[in-house]
């Protein structure tokens, strides 16, 4: 009883420790705040969406809006505004306009946060179990799998995902799935390492005195203590990924009447008329992809500095 | 363990390596049956008869009816002859538009990363050297806002002021269109935009004695060039402050203070030659970066290169380069790799121990 008492206080101290390291970062509360923004505007787009304005969440072109507003068939995109805080976007040459951008970046927020932690969640879960396994078990499983990443790795990231993407279909969740297949590998190196350095620990050599088994050692003993690099990888590789996929929807990746209200594809509706001026179409949801990389970067590295003994002071 | 001996070790690593890679591609262009495969071959015009003539010739040349492995071994013994299909974009074999617009990626990649290297050495060694002054600070900040920015947008900024906007440099094309009329078609094949021997525009007419295009197809390359080291310097800076701050707290930085060597040669001589060794295999990782945004770069700006060519092929059905490429990029990052690892081995005889 008073064994549970102490280890549960120890741990509230752990934590205690662990939030006053990471709040005395500065840029990494920054980093923490953009990045809850984003994730308040994903799950109140999905929610409720009247609260932020929003209508149709999932379409780019509001449906009959020929209809209701035929003034807007062939306007020519219009620069910010106090109506229009990131201007407004046109699809096609002659095609319909004023679709205003604020709201179009407000729908993607929510796609392409979803995107991001499904493809980093399941590539992870997938590749840091692997990496577990054939890091403990060695011998010619580590060898077989460290070879199959080797293959992954031996393609560029973009072109890997345009071949695999080309073969499986031109759909947003198959872009997913090419991107969760070139991504498992990354995680699957770094879950084995982790796994190298912790094997050789003297907790795991005693539970295996004890008589613990294979199972779990690995489950009970190491998968715990390579979970929290795993998991700041995670939350860096959310920024990371979402750079990656929104640079393929935004060469095409996507067919082109396949309007998904994504980053990169709105910065690709907006290129055919950014090169005539309107700068805006691209830079505003390029802008909106940096700023979440860049709160993803900073809260990553005060995550770091967490998990990271040497750093902690 | 001497050299040669993990020169042997690492070329023996790779054979795996290729197997692989060269078994993905293939197993890309089969999966789910062989239409994938027939219509990297075919002219999809063909119809009828004649079609179906060539379909019983490709089953037989490519054993398409036998077990997966021996197909595997026919195909690959068509991809070591350069029978890699035709293709739909330039109405040639694949192997041939390969031969035409790899040296121009080869060009700006090669380009893009002497510029990366040029740039981002000096102002990594600097910044640590001058920890958290306002200097460091401003290099921090830019770095940590280029590295989140994704490629295109990078790209599309100076594709739009320096190109577009203030006309300072072309942004579109290996070289202006009002001059393409005027290249001498002694070396130039007009029909398939193609220059003679090296197929660089620039080298060509530089070769040729035509000063005036390949200045203009020079100017072409400086933008594309300029936003791909934009791209990859921001991650080349981080990994070199953060590898010159740790070789600075070492005991023999220390010593060399100590004895009153200069400053400015403690960190030129001591310090960055060895803060060097570990950023050149970081380096290794962003070559496939490298490749990978030269296919965004050269998209935005029409740069006519194996990159231009893929999305190209991607975006309008033409299986053969998309699958010729990834064998492509595959090889070259394979061998620029292995390259950067002899490289390595050669400049830092401990990594050979390990």
């Amino acid at each position: 009883m008073m064994a549970t008492v102490t280890e549960t206080k120890a741990r509230y101290d752990e934590l205690k420790l662990s939030a006053r390291v990471f709040l005395a970062n500065k840029t990494a509360v920054a980093g923490l705040v953009i990045f809850l923004i984003f994730v308040g505007d994903a799950l109140i787009v999905q929610i409720a969406p009247g609260i932020l304005g929003v209508q149709y969440p999932n379409d780019v072109i509001p449906p009959q809006i020929t209809q209701t507003n035929p003034e807007c068939t062939g306007m020519p995109p219009e620069p910010p505004s106090i109506a229009h805080p990131f201007g407004t976007i046109q699809y096609g040459l002659s095609g319909i306009g004023c679709l205003d951008l604020l709201q179009l970046v407000m729908k993607a927020i929510r796609i392409d946060l979803a995107i991001s932690f499904f493809i980093v969640l399941v590539g992870a879960a997938a590749g840091t179990l692997l990496g577990v396994v054939s890091g403990y078990f060695g011998k010619w499983l580590d060898e077989v799998v460290m070879r199959v990443t080797d293959v992954f790795f031996s393609v560029p990231f973009i072109i890997l995902a345009l071949a695999v993407g080309y073969v499986i279909g031109r759909t947003l969740f198959n872009m997913a799935l090419a991107l969760i297949i070139i991504w498992w590998p990354l995680y699957a190196r770094y879950g084995r390492s982790l796994t190298l350095t912790t094997k050789e620990a003297t907790f795991i050599e005693s539970a295996r005195a004890a008589g613990s088994g294979r199972l779990k050692i690995m489950f009970r003993h190491i998968l715990p203590n390579v979970m929290p690099p795993v998991l700041v990888q995670i939350s860096l590789d959310v920024g990371t990924v979402l750079l990656i996929f929104s640079t393929l929807a935004f060469i095409g990746f996507l067919p082109s009447g396949a309007l998904v209200p994504e980053l990169g594809v709105i910065a690709n509706i907006g290129l055919d008329f950014a090169q005539f001026g309107y700068w805006w179409t691209v830079i505003v949801p390029g802008g909106i992809i940096t700023l979440f990389a860049l709160a993803v970067n900073l809260m990553g590295d005060g995550l770091r500095d967490v998990i990271d003994p040497r750093r902690r002071s | 363990m001497k050299l040669w001996v993990y020169v042997v070790r690492r070329l023996i690593l790779l054979i795996p390596t290729l197997i692989g890679l060269t078994f993905l591609v293939f197993a890309l262009e089969h999966a789910g049956g062989t239409s994938l495969f027939l219509a990297a071959y075919i002219d999809p015009h063909l119809t009828g008869t004649a079609r179906q003539q060539l379909v019983d010739e490709l089953t037989t040349k490519f054993h398409l009816n036998d077990p997966v492995y021996v197909q595997y071994l026919y195909w690959l013994a068509a991809i070591l002859q350069g029978d890699w299909g035709t293709s739909t974009t330039i109405r040639q074999p694949v192997a041939t538009g390969f031969l035409w617009f790899m040296p121009n990626t080869i060009m700006l990649t090669a380009i893009a990363s002497l510029l990366t290297w040029v740039i981002s050495v000096p102002i990594g060694v600097y910044s640590a050297a001058r920890r958290d002054s306002i200097l460091d600070q401003g290099v921090r900040v830019a770095t940590f806002t280029l590295y989140s920015m994704p490629i295109f947008l990078i790209g599309f900024a100076l594709f739009f002021t320096l190109g577009t906007a203030w006309g300072v440099l072309p942004a579109q094309f290996n070289i202006d269109l009002i001059l393409l009329p005027t290249i001498p078609s002694a070396w130039f094949d007009h029909t398939n935009s193609v220059s003679y021997p090296t197929h660089i525009l620039a080298l060509d007419a530089f070769l040729h004695g035509d000063w005036a295009i390949a200045w203009n197809a020079f100017l072409h390359v400086i933008l594309p060039a300029v936003s791909l080291a934009l791209a990859l310097l921001a991650g080349i800076i981080r990994i070199l402050r953060a590898s010159m701050l740790e070789v600075l707290e070492q005991d023999y930085v220390r010593l060399a203070r100590a004895k009153g060597v200069p400053e400015r040669v403690v960190q030129n001589f001591h310090a960055k030659k060895n803060a060097l060794l570990p950023t050149v295999t970081s380096y290794g990782y962003l070559v496939s970066g490298l490749f990978g945004g030269a296919v965004v770069i050269e998209d935005i700006f029409t740069f006519k290169g194996i990159g231009w060519w893929t999305t190209r092929a991607f975006l309008t059905d033409d299986v053969g380069v998309v699958m010729g490429s990834t064998l492509v990029f595959g090889l070259i990052l394979v061998t620029t790799t292995l390259l950067l690892d002899l490289l390595y081995a050669f400049l830092d005889p401990r990594i050979r121990y390990e």
